[in-house]
């Protein structure tokens, strides 16, 4: 048998020597952790499941609250963004300011000079500019109705005056427009446009079923105004196709385009001369729609506007006020998932529990050979730590999943009522991270009971002396 | 004042195994020490000795054991083993004491049901420390060192009752320690594994000049030893 120094299986190494206080690796605690976890299969799989189960409510109840909050937040700024506020092109009313209303004065040109002004302006995110033209409106030209016509042209529609509101669409994400159908004009376009729902009911079609009128035609005229006696019109036409229906409150007017056909539309009608039906339209833009950089900006930014000389409206107290009622669901909903989840992680603490009353001689035994109870703690600490991982982890999945399912499900139905979808958006990275090393981290905290229990047992009478 | 547990290393590096000095100790159970266990114990054994302690159950031998070992607290009298006052040093000394200094064998063999016997081993090691790598080489080494080589990836549930205890002998040498306590290493075992795991002892024992105090009822495997003792009612005869 070769001596201490000959490197013997019995004998210390230079490396492994005598270690004072040097722990058990982390490595070979995970590994017993995680061995200890499979021998008790039944066990650790109950427990492992209450986890999930925890953690999926949670998940599901908070990814549901958000997207309901979301949802609220944006019917009641139309679609836009929740700091949102319409511009007009009218001096405000003393009274404007207190009131989330358009209460405005005598009318002030809007021009490129006031939208640079308001851009420079600080907490302004966005500004979006916004013009209404008056169009006299025929529906599918050239089409004979009858029931070979497409949806929209199969009964005979009359041409009428409506308002086009013309809008930066490269900026569509700052704009109050909910697409019902289809898509938004193209940028610059000047032969696509999108309706609202009223247009569907003028040409005969059912408003829950908007994407019937995608691929009809219209013809637009814009009005020019002829000097003489009698007042006298001629139109500058133009063909569109209608690719999208909105609903939108940008402006009143049935048909959103693209900026650029309501500035030429302008152009034309300034070239014109005014009338009483037609006055001239003196404002480069009859709106804005400003984007604060966030709620609690949006009233700092319309009293700049109202300095600026221009009235604003903005559902910044109606939403101040319905936030405060959705977070107190949230904090509910969350509570509940919380519930949830500690009771799971009273689960982890039983199991960890019974655990210690069944290895109670193994503990007698690694205390014997050396454990301190440092290491038996940890290794108790490491089993609850990767139940809450591995349940945090499936339970995050789940919860993801069944909120989806359930966005999906109210999806159907509020496009069944021609209504906007919900965004059925992906879980933020910091959850998908957090929750589980949150769950790991709360299943530590229910396993230090047990831990500290294996941990503090005498040796002798762990091992059964 | 006790010396600190490097001063214990050197010896161990020197291949000698611990002495053992006990003086006066006392041992009680129950509130206020109403059952006394050892009365008074004076032992003492030189560095690579050959102890058996005998006796009838309740006489107190496991509980000497376990004083000897650190398993348990020094409440009165002196037990110096490698040098080391086992009374003045704390659960963490104790905890480091236990695994750098003594290998315990026990009657029901001690071993994890959910590592197999290889594991069992490196588990002594891995609370030295030791790399897994290297680990894994020594554990190995021991068990073919106990005759076991072939059965290392075996769990206990399909080891014999001899097999278990060559398995728990490995263990308790990985470490190298100065003194081996086996406490009935053989109560569980035939009469033939008892006497080879005995033999087993004995030969590990005489290789590595470790220190040997064996606990046994059964005074024909007593009698092997270099030296003798019979504990009665607590007190050495």
């Amino acid at each position: 048998m070769p001596d201490a120094g000959s490197g013997s299986p019995g004998a210390p190494s230079s490396e492994s020597g005598r270690h004072g206080g040097r722990p058990v690796r982390w490595s070979d605690a995970w590994l017993l952790a995680l061995r200890s976890l499979r021998r008790r299969g039944g066990r650790t799989l109950l427990a492992g499941l209450g986890v999930t189960l925890g953690t999926t409510m949670l998940v599901a109840l908070l990814s549901i609250s958000a997207t309901a909050d979301s949802r609220i937040v944006s019917q009641l700024s139309k679609g836009g963004p929740a700091a949102a506020i319409h511009v007009d092109d009218a001096y405000p009313d003393p009274g404007n300011l207190a009131s989330d209303e358009l209460k405005t004065g005598p009318h002030h040109d809007l021009n490129d000079a006031a939208v640079a002004a308001l851009r420079s302006s600080p907490n302004v995110a966005s500004v979006v500019t916004v013009l209404s033209t008056p169009v006299l409106v025929i529906p599918c030209p050239g089409v004979t109705p009858g029931p070979r016509a497409a949806a929209a042209c199969r009964q005979e529609t009359d041409g009428y005056v409506t308002t086009a509101v013309g809008s930066d669409l490269r900026r569509a994400s700052d704009l109050p427009i909910t697409l019902l159908a289809g898509r938004l004009p193209a940028a610059a376009s000047l032969t696509e446009v999108a309706v609202t729902q009223s247009y569907l009911e003028r040409v005969h079609l059912d408003a829950r079923r908007p994407a019937a009128v995608l691929g009809s035609e219209v013809e637009l005229a814009a009005p020019q105004a002829l000097p003489g006696a009698q007042t006298r019109f001629r139109g500058r036409w133009s063909r569109a196709e209608v690719v999208g229906v909105v609903a939108q409150t940008v402006d009143q007017g049935e048909f959103l385009v693209p900026i650029e056909q309501s500035q030429a539309a302008r152009q034309w009608s300034l070239a014109g001369v005014a009338t009483r039906g037609l006055p001239r339209q003196t404002s480069p833009y009859s709106g804005l729609v400003v984007v604060a950089d966030s709620l609690a900006d949006v009233h700092a930014v319309r009293s700049r506007i109202a300095d600026l000389g221009y009235a604003t409206s903005a559902p910044e107290h109606l939403v101040a006020s319905v936030q405060k009622y959705l977070h107190i669901v949230d904090i509910v909903l969350g509570g509940i998932g919380a519930v949830a989840l500690a009771i799971a992680l009273l689960g982890v603490a039983n199991s960890l529990l019974a655990a210690v009353r069944e290895r109670w001689r193994e503990i007698g035994v690694l205390k014997a050979l050396g454990a301190s109870d440092g290491d038996v703690a940890r290794w108790f600490l490491f089993e609850a730590g990767l139940l809450g991982l591995a349940g945090g982890v499936v339970g995050t999945v789940a919860g993801t999943a069944l909120a989806g399912s359930v966005a999906l499900a109210v999806n159907r139905y509020l496009v069944d009522q021609g209504l906007q979808g919900i965004d059925i958006g992906l879980l933020p990275a910091a959850w998908v991270l957090g929750v589980p090393l949150a769950s790991a981290l709360l299943a530590v905290c229910g396993g230090l009971a047990p831990a500290l229990r294996a941990a503090g047992l005498p040796v002798r009478e762990a091992l059964g002396g | 004042m006790a010396a600190p547990l490097s001063r214990v290393e050197t010896v161990a590096e020197r291949g000698f195994g611990a002495e053992i000095r006990v003086r006066g100790l006392l041992h009680a159970y129950g509130e206020a020490g109403r059952l006394p266990v050892l009365r008074g114990v004076d032992l003492d054994v030189e560095p690579g000795g050959y102890l058996a302690i005998s006796g009838v159950s309740g006489a107190g031998k496991s509980t000497l054991l376990a004083l000897l070992g650190g398993l348990e607290s020094v409440q009165s009298g002196l037990v110096m083993v490698g040098g080391r006052n086992l009374a003045s040093l704390n659960g963490r000394d104790l905890a480091h004491f236990r695994r750098d200094v003594i290998g315990f064998v026990f009657q029901d063999f001690g071993l994890l049901g959910m590592l197999t016997a290889l594991e069992n081993v490196e588990m002594a090691l891995s609370l030295a420390g030791v790399s897994r790598a290297e680990r894994r080489r020594r554990a190995a080494e021991l068990l073919a060192e106990v005759g076991l080589a072939g059965r290392a990836s075996h769990r206990p549930t399909a080891l014999s009752g001899g097999e278990l205890q060559r398995v728990a002998i490995a263990r308790a040498l990985a470490n190298r320690p100065q003194l081996v306590l086996a406490d009935e290493p053989t109560g569980n075992l035939d009469e033939d594994s008892a006497l080879r795991v005995l033999e087993l002892l004995e030969r590990l024992r005489a290789e590595r000049g470790c220190t040997l105090v064996v606990v046994t009822h059964n005074q024909e495997l007593a009698e092997r030893a270099g030296r003798r003792v019979r504990l009665t009612r607590g007190t050495l005869q």
